[in-house]
């Protein structure tokens, strides 16, 4: 075998916008390259000057909030006198008001740990990595499966009297079903709904639901975690 | 000549002996197991307190006149309540059962109701309604022979006994 | 005018000095560009180039920059803080009052840091929400999703943790709520409160760990995780760009 051809020589080319190299290709080494290099940049100065306009545009808004908006600070801790309403920071209060609802071991414990074990498995699931629409395969047999979960997750809420859960589980899963009646090619928002994948159906659920538990936490509660109306 | 590339084949290290070798490693392995598991055992054992400064469990509340017939009487520092009927004295957990909140007896319900997620408890203690899980406990109440009545909170009793003073 | 200021600026970028600190020319060709940022301890975090279209704003609203430009903010406020901080029961609540009426500055520091914390966890959400809806979780970025699970959840730790210093009622009753919840785990969950509070109730042994928690082992874990997630962006392959964005 000849020493000679175990690798080729070449010269990159378009010299007017990228630096003149020399590429060595040698055999069974050679790396793969797949896809397509289109519209690329130099990060430097692109993607670094971008970045650091977004920090001064962030250090701007935060610095002016912070100058007119001063933390809040209650009275010394005292174990002795718990406030009326207790309430925990407005990122935790979706949770609250579902420990509202719930016995403990399910609000405190087993949802959380359900949502945290589903979006670590979003990605290793087969099924949503196409982004295929719900309702456009197996329909029937989907749309009884679908139906069936739904309608015991409403009886679970329904006799935990959780009734914001209810409606809002009731009216997402009725827009997802409605999909499976409405045809194809009607108007757009129609057309929209219809082509979502279920995934996207439990994500926007997800997010629907926590908005409005943080909410309702947030400005509906009052004394005792009763029900109480901002505006009055 | 060998057509594979040299960097994409094992590499066999320098002869010995394999089962030699497996013995090692698995050795090491384990070392290195038993060395992480006693860590991570003597770690918590660290960070666990021997010696705590909590209020004492065990105290007195004074002698039984002190506290009217019919009342529900709070005692903030051991977070407790006294109650007083014609059956005689028991002492009820003020802590929610719940999330542990401080509850506050509520004179015109005539219930024990807690701040944090509503729910309510009565007199004896059982839940009357809200997210609460179980009734709150009650604690063992006596009488030393100096004629002050004692509490232990480290007793709980069953909510039927009731300590005639 | 122009042309001297110019040739001054090139003077000062060229020069043994200069050369010592960045070890290259000034980057004017795509050469020095690429060593600019592969040769740069900091900058080295970047692919030499990106893809043009996952630099538009609608790509990724700037959130994954965002949440990492507030936890720095968060990492110098927050060290600014430490200089007055006692992580001492009531002794933390005085200081509270001392950063708001005697330290100078000190109340700005702290509106900053808190606006800055909540910020982070919108920030964080926001961006999880987006990278799903983007499809940015599929493969080869599978791991890296979970990568930005656990910093979602350390970011609400972080917070949390943050919010007993102050040890003002809203501290002490929000902690007391939130650590009950652990209790209810079955088996660990009371050994795993005891641990968390040092002790059974929430005093100064608590403040102390939620401190050094809130102050070191947090942020190391996350400043470590920060650096894979970023890692991993480039050994992934890059930003997501769908493929209805190929076509605008």
């Amino acid at each position: 075998m000849s020493e000679n051809r175990k690798f080729e020589a070449g010269i990159g080319s378009d010299f007017s916008k990228d630096p003149v190299r020399i590429v060595f290709i040698t055999k069974k080494t050679s790396a793969k390259v797949r896809g397509v290099l289109r519209d690329q940049v130099m990060s430097y100065p692109h993607v670094v000057l971008r970045e650091i306009i977004a920090f001064e545009l962030l250090t701007i808004v935060l610095v002016l909030m912070a100058l007119f908006w001063d933390a809040p600070l209650e009275q010394l801790a005292n174990p002795l006198l718990t406030p009326n309403p207790a309430k925990a920071p407005w990122y935790f209060l979706g949770l609250q008001e579902l420990l509202h609802y719930f016995p403990p071991i399910v609000a405190g414990v087993l949802i959380p740990v359900l949502i945290i074990i589903g979006l670590v498995a979003i990605p290793y699931f087969d099924l949503n990595v196409k982004g295929e629409p719900l309702w456009n395969a197996r329909r029937t047999p989907r749309l009884r499966i679908f139906c069936g979960i739904v309608l015991i997750f409403l009886m679970f809420f329904g006799v935990y009297k959780a009734w914001s859960i209810f409606v809002t589980t009731a009216i997402i899963a009725a827009l997802a079903v409605a999909g499976y009646f409405v045809p194809a090619g009607r108007g757009s928002a129609i057309e929209y709904l219809r082509s979502r994948s279920l995934p996207w159906w439990l994500m926007t659920w997800f997010i629907i639901m926590a908005c409005i538990l943080t909410i309702i936490g947030t400005f509906f509660r009052g004394p005792g975690w009763s029900w109480v109306w901002p505006w009055r | 000549m060998d057509t594979r590339n040299p960097d994409e084949t094992e590499q066999p290290g320098t002869a010995v002996n394999p089962d030699r070798r497996d013995f090692l490693n698995a050795l090491a392995g384990a070392a290195f197991a038993v060395a992480a598991v006693g860590s991570i055992a003597v770690t918590v054992e660290y960070l666990s307190p021997n010696v705590l400064f909590e209020p004492p469990t065990n105290f007195r509340i004074g002698p039984p006149e002190n506290f009217a017939l019919d009342s529900v009487t709070y005692l903030p520092e051991q977070q407790v309540y006294i109650v007083r009927e014609p059956a005689g004295f028991t002492v009820i957990s003020a802590i929610c059962t719940h999330l542990g909140c401080i509850t506050q007896w509520s004179e015109d319900i005539n219930m024990i109701a807690c701040p944090c997620h509503g729910s309510r408890f009565r007199k004896n203690g059982s839940v009357e309604h809200g997210p609460a899980p179980s009734p709150l406990p009650h604690f063992l109440i006596g009488l030393t022979s100096d004629g002050n009545l004692t509490v232990d909170k480290l007793t709980i009793v069953p909510p039927t006994q009731v300590f005639k003073a | 005018m122009s042309a001297s200021l110019q040739s001054t600026l090139k003077g000062f970028c060229n020069n043994r000095v200069w050369r010592s600190i960045f070890r290259r020319a000034p980057a004017r060709t795509n050469r020095t560009r690429s060593i600019a940022i592969f040769g740069n301890l900091f900058l080295h975090a970047l692919p030499v180039k990106v893809r043009e279209k996952s630099l538009r704003v609608r790509a990724t609203y700037y959130l994954g920059s965002f949440s990492f430009f507030l936890f720095v903010v968060l990492t110098l406020t927050g060290i600014m803080l430490m200089f007055y901080y006692h992580p001492a029961a009531p002794k933390a609540y005085n200081d509270m009052k001392d950063l708001r009426f005697v330290v100078s500055e000190g109340i700005f520091l702290r509106n900053l840091h808190r606006l800055a914390a909540q910020a982070m966890v919108l920030a964080v959400f926001w961006h999880m929400f987006h990278v799903f809806y983007r499809g940015g979780y599929k493969p080869p970025h599978e791991f890296n999703w979970v990568i930005g699970v656990v910093l979602l959840l350390l970011t609400l730790f972080l917070s949390y943790t943050g919010y007993l210093l102050p040890w003002d009622q809203l501290a002490f009753w929000a902690i007391t709520v939130g650590t009950n919840i652990i209790s209810y785990i079955p088996i660990l969950g009371k050994p795993t409160r005891f641990l968390l509070l040092g002790g059974h109730e929430i005093g100064e042994n608590a403040l102390l760990r939620f401190f050094v928690l809130h102050c070191v082992i947090l942020p190391l874990a996350m400043i470590v995780l920060i650096a894979l997630h970023f890692w991993r962006i480039q050994k992934d392959g890059g930003l997501t760009i769908r493929e209805s964005d190929e076509r605008k």
